[in-house]
Parts: C-alpha cells; structure tokens; sequence
C-alpha cells in the first residue's frame, strides 16, 4: 500500500518523460484496458511458478502500473489512458532482455525466450493505446499461454489456461465494440458468459481438430535443450543424493498393468548403472554397448508406464525387459517402435533425446533377480571395469580391505562370500536412516566401521566395493523399489521417495541381484519407505503408511491426473493412430480424412446456424406469427408500410378485405396489447391464443389475393 | 427509347460477364425495392485483426507439432473452434437486416447532402453495424429489434446537379473483430446539389424596374405591418407561429409594403452579358433565395426552364432543382 503511494507520487516526474504521441487507429477507452489487464494477469499468473522470480514479479508490476496510471488519469478527470513514450519502453525492453542474458547465461534458448515475452507483454501494455495494439496483445498472449505447456501439462495448468481463454475471447469481443460502449469489468457476467457460450458453441470443432488434426511422431527440428533440473534420478550417484531424492512426494512414472502387479518384492525398475567408482562417486560406463533381451519365458507382466518428463535419456521397466518399449496404444502396425528407446548392455533402455514431455509406452518384463551377462568382445571389459576400484584404495581404505580379506578367507565361493557380507550388514547394528552423519574423505571405510548409518546408497555402494575387493566384479543400479498401488483408478504410483539402489554381481556368467538394504532393512522392501525408517524420520506425507485424510484426497487427485495424462496429455501420435484405428479409419487416405473432418465441421456450424433461428423463433412466438401475418399479407397484395403500426396495418388490411375485418381487429389489437401492453402474465397468455386463434381462421395468402 | 435507356441503368450489360459483376458488386442502382440481406448478398473474409489472430494460431500450432504439447493443442483449437464460431455470429449479425430507402435530400453545393434509409433488424439485435456510402460519412449503429431505424447517409458535394447516393456497404465485425461481413445495397436514391447562390448579388430585379431602388437587399425586409387572419394558401414564412403556438388562432403577418409589389421575373437573358453561365446561375440562385426570404412571388426563365409566377417552399424548391440541373454551361 505504501510503496502504491511512492508510486503514486512519482507519477509527475514519469509524466514528464513520458511523452504523449497521437494514437493510431481507435484509442483504447478505460474499461476495454481494464480487460487486456485481466487477460495478462491471466495467462502471467499461472506462469509465475516457472520464470525467475523477478521476472514474474517485474512483468506484473509493469501492467499493474499501467492501471495505476489509468485510475490516476480518470481521478484527474483527463483522458482514459496516458501510456508510456514508445522510445522509453524500447530502451527497458533491452534492458530486460539484456538482465535476462545475464541471469540465464544465454539468451536463445526456449526459457529466456518466455522470460522476455514476459516482459514485453507488460511493456507493450504499458505502450498501447489503440485498440489495434489491444489485439497484438491478446495475440501474444496466446503464445504466453502455450509457453505454460513448456513446464507443465498437469490438470491444474490445463484449469489454469481456462479464464485465459475466457478472457481471449472476452477481450477481442470488448475491442470490437465502440471504445465508449466497452462493458466495465463490474459486467463480468454478462462479458465472459458470451464469451463462453462462444467458446462452447466451438467445442465441438475443437475436438474434431483434437481427434482429426495429425500429429508429428518426430519434432519438425530439433529441441533445444533447457538447463532446467528436475527432480529425478541423476547420471552419478554421490552419498545423499538419493536420500534427498526420497524426501520429495513428486510422482515418478505411473503403471498400468495388464494383469495383476507383480509383489512388491519384485518391483525393482531398473534405472542407470553405475560401473565407475572414484572412492565417492558412482558414473556409468561412458560407452554403453546394446545388449541383448532376456528369453520372455512362459509368462511376461505386460504394462504401460506413464513416465514424467525427467529430462534424462533412460526409461524405466521391470527387471527385465524382454522386449524393446513399444507404443502404449497398439497402432496397425505390428512392429514396435524401434526408436523408442535402445537397450544397452546391462539392461538399461535409453532413448535417443531426453524425455522433456510426459511419454507414454508399452513394456513387457520377466520378473527375474538375474540375466546372462553374455558373451562377446565386451565381456572382459566388462569384468575389468566392474572389478576396478580407486587407485589407492589399498592406502585409504585398510579397514575394508581387511574385512574384504577375513571373510574371502572363510567363504571361497563367490556367492558364499556375497551370502557373508549380507549377513555381516544383518548383523552387525546397521541401521537404515534418511539423514546419516556425514563421512568423511573415505566413505566406505568411515561407514562400515564408524558411522553404520546410512541409507539404500551408502549399502549398495559399501557392498559393492567389499566385493570388488574380493575379486567379485560388482557394480550399483539404481531406479526405484516398490510402488503404491491407487485404488481409484487402480494402477500404481511410483513416486521420486521409492528411488533405490542395489547391487548386481556377476557370479557364473550372470549378473545377480543383490539387495543389501533388504539385509538391514527387510521392510523396505516389502512395505516402502514409511514402513522401513524409524519413528521421527522426515518421512515424506505420501510415503507414510498412516491413512491419513489428505493421503486420500492426494489418491483421488493423482487418479485424476493420471486419466489426464493418459487421455489428453498423451494422446500423440500413436494413440491418435490408434483412435483412427478404433473408429475404422485407419485404412482411409488422408484426403478422405480430411474430407469427413471438414464435413463434420461444417455440419456442425450449419447445426449451430439452424438451432440459433430456431431458438430465436421460440423464444418471441408473438414476432413469429406477426411476420408470418405480414409476410402472407404482403404476398397478397398489401405489404405493410415502414411506418406503419399494427393497428393501422390491419386497418388498412381491414379495408382491403372487409369480409376479415373482424379477424384483423383482433390480431392487430391482440398484437398491439403483447407487443405495447402491460406485463400481465395471464391477460398475455389470452391475447397469444386470440392471436394464434385468428391467424388460423385467415386464408392463405393465394386465397386473399383472390377475394 | 425511354424504357431501354432504363433498362440500360439498372443492367449495365446484359452478358453474362455484366450480370455476374452487377450481382457482386452492384455497380448499377438496380435495388429498386426494400432490400433484405441473405447469404447471397453478405460477403464474409477475415479482418485484418482476424489474419493477425490466424498467423498466431498457425504458430501456436506449429509450436505445439513441435513440442507435442497436447494442451497446446487443447488451447489452439478452442481457439480455433471461437475463430470459427465468430465468423458464424459475425454472418448472423448482418443476415436478415432489412434496408428502405427513405429519401434523399437536398442541399447547396459545399454542404453535405443528406440520404435517410431505414434498418430493422427483425427481432434479433445487431451491434455495431457500419455503414458507408462512397466518399461519404460513416455511420456505426445498433439496431435494436422490431425497430426500422432511420439512418443518414451525407456525401459532401462540390458542384451543383444530380447526386445519386450510390452504392452502399454495409458491413460488420461484430463479435470477434476476426471476421469482416460486408454486403453492398444500390438503390436508386438520387439527391439534387443545388447551385452555390452568389455571396452579394445586387438587388432584385424587380427594385431596378419599379422603384430604382440600389440599396441593399436586405433593406428589402420589410417592416411587420400587422397581423391578418390566415387565408388558405398564405406562404409559411407568414404564419405568425407565436400566435398559433400560443392557440390564439392562425394568422399571417403582414408587412410594409416597400418590399411588396408585382411579381419578379427572373429572367436569364437579362442578367448582364459579363456573366458566365455558372456565373448566371448563383445570381440567379441568390434571387430566388431572396425572393422567397421576402415572400414575394417570382418566375424563372431560364434555358429549358419556364416556371410561371408562383411563391412557397415548393416553388423555391422547384426553381432551385431547375437552376441545378441546367446542363452544359462550361465554355
């Protein structure tokens, strides 16, 4: 309120740099500024979560600052609008985009892009006065309100983009009338109801277009690539970086199963391997060779996983995959959809670019704990770079080593000696925690000896290095562990808290699951996160295992979403192929498509056409059977004159036909007393039936003509 | 000859070429009966806000190919859907309008020269429908229903002689702005430009004959005399309307009679040999103008015109139309 009034008072000092220049084309009148306010504010709002803070803040500020001006200029009684000299607006313009440049770090990029629109839709505002500038706004608007859809598709952005639209509609119709008839924002009511009517009356064809319009299975070039961090797993794993992961309610992937989910002991989903250990970071092989599927055996889960935009190559799938992701929809063609995503050597499915969109598709896995390492020029690389530890472990990691070495020395075989290490977790006072203490330079030995608190990560990275310290090739995955069932809507939530890792060795040419979080903390496993850290743990509200109110609304919502996801936001290339295919179209050539779609589109409007005189007929019966008399009247020879009234028309028509005279009296004074008379219901309904009555016993117009 | 000369105007050529230009552009004032706008008389094409508004929905389009973004396309074709449904109210705001011509008006050369047509709408409003007629003024309205709503046109004017409204363009962009519905009316209305009367004419004609008078005309105005009841035919400049207003009963004013006297004759021949034609015309314009100003009687006689001695409004109209249609003057 205050710095309003700072603002407030500086306006002279803006009014003298501003300079007025005549306007071009219909100035805008005040309320019709009023509503380009309302429409920015509309589609700026819900963009603010997604644009540096001061940009949102800075962008707003500016079209609040133009209706400052406005309320300032009608107290002064002066003219409706005093914008901001052109010159002055260009000078902020560059030095917004060039703030901009500075905090993203470069400018040509999809993200500074909508920053700056950002901005120069303030800017602009502040500049328009003609109602020609009021459209250029409304139409930037537009890509504003696309650009939303960058960040996110969610139900509530799809409910954020509605008073938008509303408000597009609503504004273009305000600046069409004369600026001095503008409706105030105080005629909402009236304004955003035509505006919806017109908007529904137009669904239809947007479906249509929705159904019919074709989609691109590839983008038309390439998509840049945002530097934006999502929430997700990483490309390294580091001690505390799945920890902190597990901390966040946001939903990984959901599935869909064709059958009943698989146990919760089975549902490790496979996510990037780690082979590289530098003594604190685990990084993944850097060449990934392809790899070979599993046998699908008797009996694969099939499934539809329904992955959040995680900005990283890898999808996720049950261990393991027997067969290359394919469309979620079955398309015509058998074959699947090889570029989906490749898989590597050990397991991993990567697709070609990053997932930026929420995407869709089908998997079909064997539950397994292990797969065949396989053969070929890669495998003694493989072992070689799954045996590899620091090079002076040896010096920094005594401790390790020994104990490496006592229990080699009690168990030969390698599975023995897996066997041994899990007990040695099992039973030793373990204990599984979000927030362990921190480690020193040395972690694994400062972890299995001193500290002993940790999460799935500091287990999975401690046993693999025991067993590449024995001489066992070991490596870490990680993905996510469980998942919750969603009983409305019956699939399965996998949210960022069920990020896991686990260990696979290599033992008689296979690599073995191993999961040494199960050792300490068996409930993990079977029961998720709530189940497995003790009490007082920042467990996230969605993970607990309390029924508490919100976690069943939070159900409701996300089934919500998922249908969203899975029917609107996902409807692509391959399901739309699949629709067509439902609907018989599939076989159609394009030409004919296009003919159906344009045929129905241009029922519709005929539709619409007939149904608005239809209702404009029924809503005035009184102007139909009037026009009806003077239409078959005029036919007759007596057309009634521009200036006449009903009673002197009928009179006349009286005269004409004296034989009627009677008849015409009371149509023209029934007519008169409806059209001019009092409002009284009852005294109305009698005089329609006199009407109705009287224009039955009139002949036809050939008739009269004839008499 | 007469009727084919008519048939001619209303139908510029009668090939077919000719008779599709007519009945797209109405280049001939063939609307000779009120006029009700169907589909086949309403044109319809994007404004230019409605072209703007279509190149952002193409981008928004492609963005959304582009990106796959499926709300995207939720947004672009609910705009779409709107653009479509507009151009729909935007035809419907025009369909059914009805035009009558009412008259067209007079006025000297320099001023604007009025036409009033009527528009109903029938029982469905219309807003802001925009009318124009060549070089003329505009005019945006709203029709409210059951009402024929009279509408002047003015065409500003130049040079005295017949002025015909010419073709009429209704149009419309109502609701959206995206879409501009236009149709063209041509009705026969034709308006008369009288002459610029001469700016100081010498005195009447009739002061040089009977009493050598030379002053200014205007001491012509006579004195009011006195008041006598009011005799059918009496000139409406003499009506006392106070006294009628009051309902005191109808009388004319009677004036001194230095301004009185026989009727003028305002005769083209004898108007000095220095004039030229157009020159001929004010002045003898200017006369009848104060001729009648003094309710004196006058005749005209001029090339093609002969009008007997007469007085009143429509005499001074009659004489005026004449002195405005006289052809060919220009050397």
């Amino acid at each position: 309120m205050r710095s309003a009034k700072v603002l407030v008072r500086a306006l002279p000092l803006a009014r003298a740099l501003f300079a007025r220049r005549p306007a071009r084309g219909v100035a805008l009148s005040a309320h019709q500024t009023h509503w380009l306010a309302m429409l920015l504010f509309a589609v700026q709002f819900p963009l603010l979560p997604f644009v540096p803070l001061w940009i949102g803040l800075f962008g707003m500020l500016l079209v609040g600052l133009r209706l400052l001006f406005l309320r300032r200029d009608r107290a002064h009684g002066e003219g409706p609008s005093r914008p901001a000299s052109s010159w002055l607006l260009l000078v902020a313009a560059m030095v917004a985009g060039f703030a901009i440049r500075q905090d993203f770090g470069y400018f040509a990029g999809r993200d500074p892009c909508v920053a700056f629109l950002f901005i120069l839709l303030g800017i602009k505002f502040l500049e328009a006065r003609s109602s020609r500038d009021g459209a250029l706004l409304v139409c930037l608007s537009g890509f504003l309100l696309v650009a939303l859809f960058f960040y996110s598709q969610s139900l509530l952005a799809g409910f954020a983009a509605l008073p938008a639209l509303l408000l597009i509609a609503a504004t273009l119709q305000q600046l069409t009338v004369p600026a001095r008839r503008a409706a105030g924002l105080a005629a909402w009511r009236s304004v955003l109801g035509s505006a919806g009517r017109m908007l529904l009356q137009g669904l239809p064809l947007a479906l249509l277009l929705f159904v019919f319009f074709p989609r691109l299975s590839a983008p038309l070039w390439g998509l840049p690539t945002d530097r934006s961090a999502k929430t997700g797993l990483s490309d390294r794993m580091a001690p505390g970086l799945i920890s902190e992961l597990s901390l966040s309610d946001a939903v990984a992937f959901r599935v869909d199963f064709d059958g009943a989910p698989p146990p919760a002991r089975q549902r490790y989903w496979r996510g990037p391997v780690f082979s590289l250990y530098d003594g604190r970071e685990w990084s993944p092989l850097p060449k990934p060779q392809p790899g070979r599927f599993e046998p699908a055996g008797s009996a694969p889960i099939s499934y539809v996983v329904t992955l959040e935009p995680h900005d990283k190559p890898w999808l996720f799938a049950l261990d393991f995959a027997v067969a290359p992701p394919g469309p979620a929809a079955p398309t015509g063609d058998d074959a699947p959809d090889s570029t989906l995503a490749l898989l590597t050597r050990d397991q991993q499915l990567i697709a070609p670019t990053p997932v930026t969109q929420p995407l869709r598709y089908r998997q079909l896995s064997v539950p397994k704990a292990s797969f065949s390492a396989g053969d070929g020029r890669w495998r003694t690389e493989e072992i070689a770079a799954n045996l590899q530890l620091p090079r002076n472990f040896a010096r920094t990691h005594p401790r390790t080593l020994a104990l490496a070495n006592e229990l080699r020395g009690r168990h030969v075989g390698d599975a023995e000696f897996a066997g041994a290490v899990l007990s040695h977790f099992n039973e030793q006072p373990f204990v599984y925690t979000l927030s362990p203490p921190p480690l020193g330079a040395y972690p694994v030995d400062g972890f299995l000896f001193d500290t002993r608190r940790g999460f799935c990560e500091h287990y999975a990275s401690a046993f693999a290095v025991l067993l590449r310290a024995a001489g066992i090739p070991a490596r870490v995955v990680t993905g996510y562990q469980g998942g919750e069932m969603n009983p409305r809507g019956n699939y399965m939530i996998v949210r960022q808290s069920d990020a896991h890792a686990w260990t696979e060795v290599l033992l008689d040419g296979r690599w073995q699951r191993y999961d040494p979080t199960a050792a300490v903390s068996p409930s993990r496993i079977e029961m998720g996160l709530g189940g497995a850290l003790p009490l007082g743990e920042p467990v996230p509200l969605l993970a607990r295992l309390d029924s508490h109110w919100a976690k069943g609304l939070q159900l409701a919502w996300d089934a919500l979403n998922h249908d969203w996801r899975r029917l609107v936001v996902g409807f692509n290339h391959e399901r739309q192929r699949s629709l067509w295919q439902e609907l018989d179209l599939g076989r159609l050539p394009a030409w004919q498509m296009t003919t159906i779609a344009i045929l129905i589109g241009t029922a519709w409007l005929g539709l619409l056409l007939g149904w608005l005189a239809w209702r404009r007929r029924r809503r005035d019966p009184v102007h139909a059977m009037w026009q009806t008399l003077c239409r078959r009247l005029a036919r007759a020879g007596v057309a009634r004159e521009v200036h006449e009234g009903p009673l002197a028309y009928t009179a006349r028509a009286a005269r004409r036909w004296p034989e009627f005279a009677a008849v015409f009296d009371i149509v023209g004074e029934a007519y008169a007393q409806l059209r001019y008379g009092p409002d009284v219901r009852a005294e109305r309904r009698a005089a329609e039936r006199r009407l109705r009555r009287a224009l039955q016993v009139l002949p036809r117009a050939r008739q009269l003509a004839r008499s | 000859m007469t009727s084919a000369a008519t048939a001619n105007r209303r139908f510029p050529s009668e090939t077919l070429v000719g008779r599709v230009r007519q009945r797209m552009f109405r280049h001939a004032p063939a609307d000779d009966r009120p006029v009700v706008l169907r589909h086949h008389r309403i044109y319809i094409l994007p404004s230019k806000r409605g072209w703007a508004f279509m190149g952002t929905l193409a981008l928004l389009l492609i963005t959304s190919l582009n990106y796959a973004l499926s709300l995207g396309f939720v947004v672009t074709f609910a705009l779409i859907g709107l653009a479509a449904i507009a151009l729909i109210h935007t035809f419907r705001n025009l369909a059914g309008i009805e035009l009558r011509p009412l008259s067209a008006g007079e006025a000297f050369a320099g001023n604007p020269l009025p036409f009033s047509l009527a528009l109903s709408g029938g029982s469905l409003p219309r807003y802001t429908v925009h009318l124009c007629a060549n070089e003329g003024t505009d005019v945006t309205t709203d029709i409210t229903p059951d009402v024929a709503l009279p509408v002047t046109l003015e065409l500003p004017t130049r040079r005295r002689g017949a002025r015909p409204l010419g073709r009429v363009t209704l149009s419309s962009d109502y609701p959206l702005g995206l879409w501009r519905a236009w149709a063209y009316v041509h009705f026969p209305l034709e308006g008369v430009v009288f002459p610029t009367p001469e700016p100081a004419p010498p005195a009447l004609p009739i002061a040089r004959l009977g009493q050598a008078d030379d002053g200014p005309l205007a001491r012509d105005d006579a004195d009011l005399a006195g008041l006598r009841e009011y005799q059918p035919g009496d000139p409406m400049q003499r009506v006392a309307w106070k006294a009628v207003a009051r309902g005191a009963g109808w009388y004319s004013k009677e004036f001194d009679g230095r301004g009185g006297g026989g009727p003028l004759a305002l005769a083209w021949h004898e108007l000095p040999e220095a004039l030229d034609g157009e020159q001929r015309i004010a002045r003898l314009t200017a006369w009848v103008l104060a001729a009648e100003r003094t309710a004196r009687p006058f005749s005209l006689t001029a090339p093609d015109i002969a009008m007997a001695s007469g007085q009143g409004r429509d005499h001074r109209r009659q004489a005026l139309t004449a002195l405005a249609l006289i052809e060919g003057t220009e050397k």
